[in-house]
């Protein structure tokens, strides 16, 4: 590496974190520049310490939390060794930052101009009408359709990604030479991921400002960075331009995190001609609205007559961003949300009719592992109480099959003793599909069961579920928003939005022949993957206008 | 880790020793707590009379042994009676919502809005003063606490995922209720329920300071506090050693109730 030259902007040398208390190493002595305008991307899953490094570098850390060693140099001054002053200074006005959570980093007791005037207030000599003419000018550029009406407006009348502009708009306001964005389109859907990457990237451009991107994500980090460093369990394993690290990956680590990458599966063949296992026709939901004295509720649809038929040993993914009724209509098939109209059949009868069936036919794998396992029972409990009400099977077979069940989603019996809390999200996970799978279920419904796990992680998931699918040839409702996971594990895709399907068809079809111009944008979200054999790929990103 | 151990100790031995007091008085005190003697009137403490006399001679030390017992029983009965009842209709507001919630929670709320001590003696000028006349009346003045805070602990579980994974798997609400729902909200119950034991002596004392309590001579940690009031000048034990009986007891019933909830919780127990 060379030296820091005139145009380096942040200089981190051999940095090292420990926490305080254990002296536990964190942060283990890692070392990269940041040049003026440059996109810089670190790439890591959780716990790997990316976080902590960079808030190392606005002497943010957490008390617990203290630097061991290196130097972190902005402009050539060092930052560890400013005092309060310095590093208020420092702080908005020359570094920017963005989180991840668009919903708690904003003040929801203040409005959006108060929030965006106080950055102002405190860093520029400008009058209060140079002020306001800054702020619109701003919010208009970051996309806010009304900057006047939103200057006093609240939060929590935002959405996610709207808050996540107004965000990115509050930083930017104050110019900075640097901004570090953490994580800043994680709690976002593919979509408007994309859109606010790109306002983004635009904006920063625009200002000649410096971006340290930090995400567990390594393709839309590699979209927009000219350079990488990867990291894992606190040490920087590769470092390098972004081609480069993604074409010829040197590290083993780096070609896990490439081969983990969702890949399109074999195409399967699915017997369609027999009658279909499930079948939901003109499915209509509404959500009670909010009575109030003078109103009386209106309803707010969430569905509006949807139909969808699941064959036999079929994988058919419902993709749509948040919003678009895709959760909704997966609940409604499992019987937790009541649909005002239509009618779902399952193996050709009624399914109000043998509810205690379809209980034993149909099940569920929820969202977060972190609160769908009950945190007071142990994990065999958990696959236990799953077999309760299976008829014909005494206690020990239950036992005997819980453990089986546990074995065969990679989890051995010194798992069974275990409570939810000791496992890895993961491990909760598979517990989870155990659970589901236990009863030996001909129907499940997956509601993005890998959206909350690490890269890795979600690839063994995945896996994991292809396998058992495989295996037990049961079919499946697979909901998400992430493309990449449903090239890999579906037969079939629908696309939802607004509450309606706009398109269906086999999976080939729909990624390699998008119809409808929303599709087209779902698609444009994520990359086409060429893996060489050299353990790297090449990525291609669709256009939104491709046909 | 050892923190708690060492909390939880001094707790268990406190409390094991005021039953083991209690439990002696049953069968044996120094003297007999009811015998009046006149040459032995408002004694300080002594060899002889360990705590010393009250104004008509009797032994303080055999009547707090006798005392113990009333007022743990009483303590212990009301809490038990508030917290079953609390419980149930914490659960049953909280799990079925709507207009049923809506009434439970009207009533409940109205109750709370009287002090606990006020609504207590309302319903023994009813009931009539005697032991369990207290218990009834204290245990459903504290009723509504624990309604409201297992409702609350309720609500903001039936929307986490593992209780739709227990719907979808077929399990009846009322198993649901008592598997998933009960289990997760034992951690606040403990807490208000040891803090609980604890009001429930205070007023038991306050009730027999005012005269609605355990009918005298009978003796109770509280109508022995009373008594001794009038006589702090003259004979400070009188009031001192019941009012640090209560004390004791209730630090040993906080300190045990939070060592009891991290023990109950399986995600405090792995921690190192």
């Amino acid at each position: 590496m060379s030296g820091p030259t005139k145009d380096t902007l942040l200089s981190v040398r051999d940095l090292s974190l420990e926490v305080a208390r254990t002296g536990h190493s964190v942060v283990k002595e890692i070392s990269f520049e940041i040049s003026s305008g440059e996109i810089f991307g670190i790439v890591g899953e959780s716990g790997s310490g990316k976080t902590l490094a960079t808030r190392a570098m606005i002497s943010l850390l957490p008390p617990a939390i203290k630097v061991s060693g290196g130097s972190v140099a902005y402009k050539g001054r060092e930052v560890l060794t400013m005092n309060d002053r310095e590093l208020r200074r420092l702080r908005g006005a020359e570094v920017g930052v963005v989180f991840q959570e668009p919903m708690t980093s904003l003040n929801p007791s203040m409005t959006i101009g108060r929030q965006l005037e106080e950055g102002l207030i405190l860093h520029t000599e400008l009058s209060a009408d140079e002020r306001r003419e800054r702020i619109l000018d701003m919010l208009r550029r970051v996309g806010i359709r009304e900057p006047e009406g939103a200057l006093a407006a609240y939060p929590h009348e935002f959405s996610g990604g709207m808050r996540q502009r107004i965000m990115l708009a509050s930083v930017m306001l104050l110019k900075p030479a640097l901004l570090i964005a953490d994580e800043p389109t994680t709690a976002l859907d593919a979509v408007i991921q994309r859109d606010v990457m790109e306002l983004m990237v635009d904006l920063t451009r625009a200002e000649g400002t410096a971006v340290l991107l930090i995400s567990h994500d390594l393709p839309m980090v590699a979209r927009y960075t000219s350079r990488i460093v990867v990291m894992e369990k606190g040490s920087i394993v590769e470092h390098g331009r972004t081609e480069d690290l993604l074409e010829a990956p040197q590290h083993p680590y780096t070609k896990k995190l490439l081969s983990s990458l969702p890949f399109r599966g074999e195409p399967r063949v699915v017997d369609m001609s027999k009658a279909p296992m499930v079948s939901a026709q003109n499915i209509v939901v509404d959500y009670p609205g909010r009575k109030s004295l003078l109103k009386r509720a209106t309803a707010k649809r969430a569905l509006h007559g949807v139909s969808i038929d699941i064959h036999e040993g079929e994988v058919v993914a419902l993709v749509g961003g948040s919003g678009s009724g895709k959760t909704t209509l997966g609940r409604t098939i499992a019987g937790l949300v009541e649909e005002s109209e239509g009618q779902i059949r399952f193996q050709g009868r009624a399914r109000d009719a043998d509810w205690q069936d379809y209980r034993m036919n149909c099940q569920m794998v929820f969202q977060d592992p972190y609160s769908s396992l009950d945190p007071r029972m142990t994990i065999l409990a958990l696959v236990e109480e799953a077999l309760r009400l299976v008829p014909n099977l005494d206690t020990a077979a239950k036992k005997k099959r819980a453990l089986e069940t546990l074995e065969e989603v990679g989890l051995g019996t010194d798992y069974a003793s275990r409570y939810p809390h000791e496992l890895s999200g993961g491990q909760r996970q598979r517990v989870a599909i155990a659970r589901a799978i236990a009863r030996r279920p001909r129907f499940l419904i997956a509601d993005e069961p890998v959206s909350a796990l690490d890269v890795t992680v979600r690839a063994q998931v995945l896996d994991l579920f292809s396998g058992l699918q495989k295996r037990y040839g049961f079919s499946c409702l697979f909901i998400s928003h992430d493309l990449g996971v449903v090239e890999q594990v579906a037969d079939r895709v629908i696309v939802m939005q607004d509450g309606r399907i706009i398109e269906e068809g086999d999976r080939d079809r729909i990624f390699d022949n998008p119809r409808e111009a929303y599709t087209r944008r779902l698609l444009s979200a994520i990359p086409a993957l060429d893996h060489n054999e050299r353990g790297g790929v090449t990525l291609k990103w669709r256009l939104e206008n491709e046909a | 880790m050892k923190k708690f151990n060492l909390n939880g100790l001094i707790g268990g031995i406190l409390i094991a020793a005021l039953v083991i007091v209690a439990g002696i008085g049953l069968v044996w005190t120094p003297f007999d707590p009811m015998k009046l003697s006149f040459t032995a009137r408002l004694a300080p403490p002594s060899a002889i009379h360990l705590l010393g006399t009250d104004e008509f001679g009797r032994d303080v030390l055999s009547r707090l042994m006798i005392g113990a017992r009333a007022s743990v029983w009483i303590g212990f009965l009301t809490v038990a009676f508030a917290t079953i009842c609390g419980t149930l209709i914490g659960l049953v507001s909280g799990y079925a919502r709507g207009w049923v919630d809506g009434v439970i929670m009207a009533v409940n709320n109205a109750l709370l809005a009287f002090p606990g001590i006020l609504l207590a003696l309302g319903l023994l000028a009813v009931f009539g003063a005697n032991q369990y006349g207290i218990i009834f009346a204290l245990g459903i003045a504290y009723t509504p606490s624990m309604a409201r805070v297992v409702r609350g602990a309720v609500l903001s579980l039936r929307e986490r995922e593992f209780i739709e994974a227990s719907r979808v798997m077929g399990n009846g609400e009322l198993y649901t209720m008592f598997r998933h729902i009960l289990p997760n909200c034992l951690a606040p119950i403990t807490v208000l329920a040891t803090s609980m034991f604890g009001w429930a002596i205070l007023s038991e004392s306050a009730l027999s300071f005012l005269g609605l309590g355990v009918p005298p001579p009978a003796p109770t940690w509280g109508n022995m506090l009373a008594a001794g009031r009038p006589l702090i000048q003259q004979a400070v034990w009188l009031g001192l050693f019941p009012g640090l009986c209560i004390t004791l007891t209730l630090l040993g019933i906080n300190l045990l109730g939070d060592a009891l909830r991290d023990r109950l919780d399986p995600r405090m127990r792995g921690l190192k």
